[in-house]
């Protein structure tokens, strides 16, 4: 197992490369100037001034050059400091980390849990009436953009009913994590970062559990006389819950895209709020180092999928 | 009698192209198609918004009598009433229509969806057909291409080309398609592994064929249907992609309408016009259902090995 995870976390040094290539790529060659971005608004700037403001950013420098040295640095955890707050832009970063796995995990937990059950039943019901109800409601969820959602929560629950707060984590005044105040902040972000999950898990479950259930192995079992419980649990959940479980890293990245949106929404400060400054302020360190850890985010919860999928089903270490 | 009318049917709904090929797998396909409500409601749903999308001049000056652009600064924040067709679902923040824009909107997001979809489809076909049949170095770079596109996360990778580039709806299109074929292109890749080893492009290969006619010829009609499938329900997520970035106010920007930048000016006035935020909303909504019920559907009536796994019936 441990050579295994040291071989996957190899593996992931080209992709990161690559997170750090691209968006390096994308904001060097874009028609903004970031000297020109860094100076807006003040107009007594000399020319002068910019190319000294330039060099001291090695922007004069070629391109291969350029990405070296940032590599260089970000390999030190430094991206930089903000255009905006003048600090280093990693700080930010890790100030805001812990805001977003506050409700992107109890999010992932709650999609899971009700999620992967909906969609066992709707596989043993299959054509009947629950099945229909759960397939529908998976379908129509999947469809519904999660700041609609949003929106809709934050207007009648938060603004018409007044039965949530409108945004924010805490209520002004109050700054404590653990407390029943926190708690009711995080019910909207929850609730709309789970949607995704809901309505992804019966499907996938579903599916999963049909296609388990037409294999000769379940056959057998039946054939033997084991008890439909037996196989059920030991047999078809068990194989069902594989995918469940590979399928998490993806929706964490589901669950980090859409936290640019829920965070809006909820007006939430986190990383997906950060970065939705970042690009308001033309903060562009920031937005670049925002979407790299992003990506090492999620090249982190990929990994830990396939570790969590080497260890539910052996087979896949062999390759 | 009756049998020899549904003989005729087929052949008259048959393509004539792809019926020489495999005459029974299409018609197959289009007779349970057929026989499916719920996609045929969800087809018909999704013409008629494409319909109503192609119409939008014609509709707006005729029937609504009302512009995209018109104003009505004396008459902000109207509520939705059915007197007055412009306002059957209320006026924004300045007086403008909601219906018109809905229309113009969709316009826009029917437009990237289907365009950005073309470019995915085409990009993950021939990327990940040519790295699944050929292998060795091409088939790294691409497999390393597709992880680091998919260790972005999306919204954050359009946010940054929204804010570096200015992005009018064919650009931000093919900007959804090239962040986006990673999908088509991973799926082609692993079903073309699986498809050389088989004995029909073993034999096509002994008998000399060049690697482009096994790949054209062999393994791409094989990897159609799901590729359909998958077309179909990448419409709906680039569609859903072009809302979530509009609406972060970083796609397609105003006074050209989208549905996502009108839930964007939505949520500004939400506490004055709170009816302005179900149209762009419920279209989105919509839209996105009906095609990933048609996805659905095609999937079921494409898919011959699903009908194995689920027994007798598809239904």
């Amino acid at each position: 197992m441990g050579r295994f995870i040291a071989r996957r976390l190899v593996q992931a040094i080209p992709s990161l490369f690559g997170i750090m290539l691209l968006t390096f790529l994308l904001t060097r060659l874009s028609p903004s100037d970031p000297v020109q971005l860094m100076v807006a608004g003040n107009f007594d700037i000399t020319v002068e001034d910019k190319a000294a403001l330039r060099h001291s950013l090695g922007l004069d420098e070629p391109l291969p050059l350029q990405f070296l040295r940032w590599i260089g640095s970000a390999a030190t955890l430094d991206l930089g400091n903000s255009f905006y707050y003048h600090r280093p832009v990693t700080q930010l970063i890790w100030e805001r980390i812990p805001n977003t796995m506050q409700y992107t995990i109890p999010s992932l937990i709650l999609a899971v849990l009700i999620g992967a059950p909906l969609g066992f039943v709707a596989a043993r019901l299959r054509g009947r009436f629950p099945d229909h109800v759960i397939r529908l409601m998976s379908v129509v969820l999947h469809s519904l953009p999660e700041f609609f959602v949003g929106l809709l929560v934050v207007l009648i629950l938060g603004v018409q009913l007044r039965w949530l707060p409108v945004g924010s984590m805490n209520t002004v005044g109050e700054s404590c994590t653990f407390c029943l105040d926190r708690f009711v902040h995080l019910l909207g972000p929850v609730i709309v970062g789970a949607l995704g999950g809901i309505a992804f898990y019966p499907r996938l479950m579903r599916t999963e559990v049909l296609e388990i259930l037409g294999q000769d192995y379940v056959r057998t079992a039946r054939s033997k006389g084991l008890r439909e419980r037996v196989i059920l649990t030991g047999h078809v959940l068990r194989n069902a819950l594989i995918p469940v479980v590979t399928i998490f890293g993806g929706l964490l990245g589901i669950v980090l895209s859409s936290s640019l949106v829920i965070e809006q929404v909820f007006n939430w400060p986190g990383l997906g709020r950060l970065l939705f400054e970042g690009a308001v302020n033309k903060d562009y360190p920031m937005v670049q180092a925002v979407t790299i850890i992003g990506g090492v985010l999620l090249l982190l919860s990929y990994i830990l999928r396939d570790i969590a999928y080497a260890w539910v089903d052996p087979r896949i270490k062999v390759r | 009698m009756a049998q020899g009318s549904i003989a005729v049917d087929r052949r008259v709904a048959v393509p004539i192209e792809t019926r020489r090929a495999s005459a029974g797998f299409w018609s197959d396909a289009l007779w349970r198609l057929r026989h499916d409500p719920t996609t045929l409601a969800a087809i018909a749903i999704f013409m008629l918004m494409v319909l109503l999308a192609v119409s939008a001049d014609f509709l707006a000056d005729n029937f609504f009598h009302w512009s995209f652009a018109k104003q009505d600064l004396l008459n902000t924040y109207a509520k939705p009433n059915l007197g007055d067709p412009a306002m059957w679902l209320g006026g924004d923040h300045i007086g403008r229509s909601v219906v018109v824009r809905l229309l113009y909107g969709a316009r826009v997001s029917l437009f990237i969806g289907v365009f950005g979809m073309l470019v995915t489809l085409s990009l993950g076909i021939v990327v990940g057909i040519s790295a699944g049949y050929f292998r060795g170095w091409w088939d790294d770079v691409i497999v390393w291409l597709v992880s680091t596109i998919r260790s972005i996360p999306t919204l954050y990778l359009l946010l940054i080309v929204g804010l570096l580039f200015k992005l009018d709806p064919l650009s931000l299109a093919v900007f959804l398609g090239l962040i986006g074929w990673t999908g088509i292109a991973n799926l082609a890749r692993g079903q073309t592994f699986a498809l050389r080893e088989r004995d029909f492009v073993i034999a096509a290969r002994t008998i000399g064929a060049r690697p482009l006619r096994i790949m054209f010829r062999h393994v791409f009609p094989n990897l159609l249907p799901l590729m359909i499938v998958l077309a179909t329900i990448d419409v709906a997520s680039i569609i859903l992609a072009e809302s979530a970035i509009s609406y972060i106010g970083f796609g397609i920007q105003p006074p050209t309408p989208s549905w996502g930048n009108m839930l964007n000016n939505a949520t500004t006035f939400v506490f004055r016009g709170p009816h302005l935020i179900y149209g762009p909303g419920i279209a989105i909504a919509v839209t996105v259902l009906c095609l990933y019920l048609i996805g659905d559907g095609l999937r079921d009536a494409l898919d011959p090995r699903l009908r194995g796994i689920i027994g007798g019936k598809t239904r």
